[in-house]
């Protein structure tokens, strides 16, 4: 028998008919039609399950005002390259030339947040702060605190071009910038180890082999201990443990 | 089955899609305003904490916005890839929530966690499936629901709604094939995970 009709299919997966004799013979052996069959009826009970999904509630509007925050922070941090270049002595005076070079697109930002906050009138007082630090960014750029810092540069038989570093910020939170890390099967996922002992613990994974992260970290970590962050390919293996293959490391000082 | 030529955005998408990877400011909360709902849907319905769905919803948006250069639309759609990332951060939420509730020396000896409520992947999956289903034409779009939600026959949704029979097949018929096509392109591939959550699929 010739695979089946592909409408066929689509009304046996929503139970509109029942397959017959010769029908249900040829899914017994044709493998095809089955998976197509099997994927249909995934999806007619996927669809039986989105209902009330078209209508979901606004997420609350400090997520908003959030977002808008954590991406004018994140494009204050300045890059790898622009920190380690040398730079002046601080000048406390407005460097007006400076600001925007760091500071892409400030300007758009601090309309939009005005925006947003007149949209929440009922402005709490967080909002009220986020609006704050934003004006300020112009002339003093706010730099999260870093409690330590390491620069990470590449481990074993990484390709030396591999590098990146990563920053301890004051909120709990593991700011990592990698750049040029090789293409792995798996994926990346970045540790904290104690050297003395090499025990390690997961703070999450990197989604590319370049670019920035923010990850949030476990409060009350020594870190004095856990000086090390290292970063490794791992395999999709259902292993949560590190795979042994570091592709990065460097040591946190504060 | 699979080779299909696939258009994962409707008209209007492309161009959003297209802006925000583009890095214009007024893409990122038109994205947000249009997604963020179901980003913070998949967050809240597989976190306990309402306060970590609401973290998660905001790195989600963070993370795609200064990650922007690597969407490639040829891969998914938008809301595909924002719900990709989200699932990523769930799944880091609910296992640093599980490190927690351990002492740090212990953690190399964590068992797999067991994760509390739904599974991450089966969520995006409807998410995805309910937003195809919302660009459909309307008339498909009216019969799977009727088909879907109030469990009603070709036959019974032909005497319903006083459309022929052989229309509310073709409808049916033609917006199946559409939640299929698009499920496959961004909808949670089965098999092996990177998170190592149990698999329920």
């Amino acid at each position: 028998m010739s695979h089946l009709d592909h409408d066929r299919l689509v009304f046996l997966a929503l139970g509109e008919s029942e397959a017959a004799a010769g029908e249900s013979a040829h899914l017994d052996t044709c493998e095809l039609c089955r998976a197509e069959l099997t994927t249909l009826r995934h999806v007619a009970g996927l669809g039986a399950e989105t209902q009330g999904l078209g209508n979901l509630p606004d997420p609350p509007e400090h997520v908003w005002q959030g977002i808008v925050a954590e991406i004018r922070a994140a494009e204050e941090l300045p890059a790898l390259a622009e920190r380690r270049a040398a730079r002046p002595p601080a000048e406390p005076g407005p460097r007006v030339a400076a600001a925007p070079a760091v500071s892409r697109g400030g300007g758009r930002w601090r309309r939009w947040a005005v925006t947003a906050v007149t949209a929440a009138a009922a402005a709490a007082a967080g909002v009220l702060g986020t609006v704050t630090v934003l004006r300020s960014g112009e002339s003093d750029p706010p730099q999260p605190a870093v409690l330590a810092s390491a620069a990470l540069s590449a481990y074993g038989q990484t390709p030396k071009e591999a590098a990146g570093d990563a920053r301890v910020l004051g909120d709990n939170r593991l700011h990592l910038h990698v750049a040029n890390l090789p293409e792995v099967p798996g994926y990346y996922e970045v540790w904290l180890i104690d050297p003395g002992t090499m025990k390690m613990f997961s703070v999450g994974t990197l989604s590319k082999g370049s670019g920035d992260e923010l990850l949030p970290m476990p409060a009350n970590v020594d870190l004095r201990t856990f000086s090390v962050v290292d970063i490794s390919a791992e395999q999709y293996d259902n292993n949560t443990r590190h795979s042994g293959d570091s592709l990065l490391r460097g040591t946190l000082t504060s | 089955m699979t080779g299909v030529p696939r258009q994962p955005e409707p008209p209007g998408d492309d161009e959003l899609a297209e802006r925000f990877r583009a890095g214009e400011e007024a893409a990122l909360r038109e994205a947000y305003d249009r997604y963020g709902r179901a980003v913070l849907h998949l967050a809240s319905t597989t976190l306990a904490n309402r306060s970590d769905a609401e973290d998660v919803t905001q790195a989600t948006f963070v993370a795609a916005w200064l990650g922007r250069e690597t969407f490639d639309p040829t891969k998914g759609s938008l809301v595909g890839w924002l719900l990709g990332i989200g699932r990523r951060k769930v799944v880091d939420r609910i296992r640093a929530v599980a490190r927690e509730t351990r002492v740090v020396e212990t953690v190399k000896q964590l068992p797999e966690p067991v994760p509390g409520g739904p599974d991450p992947d089966a969520v995006v999956d409807r998410l995805v499936v309910a937003d195809e289903l919302a660009r459909l034409p309307d008339d498909q779009r009216r019969m799977l629901e009727l088909a879907f939600y109030d469990d009603l026959t070709h036959q019974q949704i032909a005497t319903v709604t006083g459309v022929p029979l052989g229309t509310v097949k073709s409808h049916i018929r033609r917006g199946m094939q559409s939640l299929k096509r698009r499920w496959e392109v961004d909808g949670v591939p089965p098999g092996p995970r990177p998170a190592g959550l149990p698999g329920t699929r």
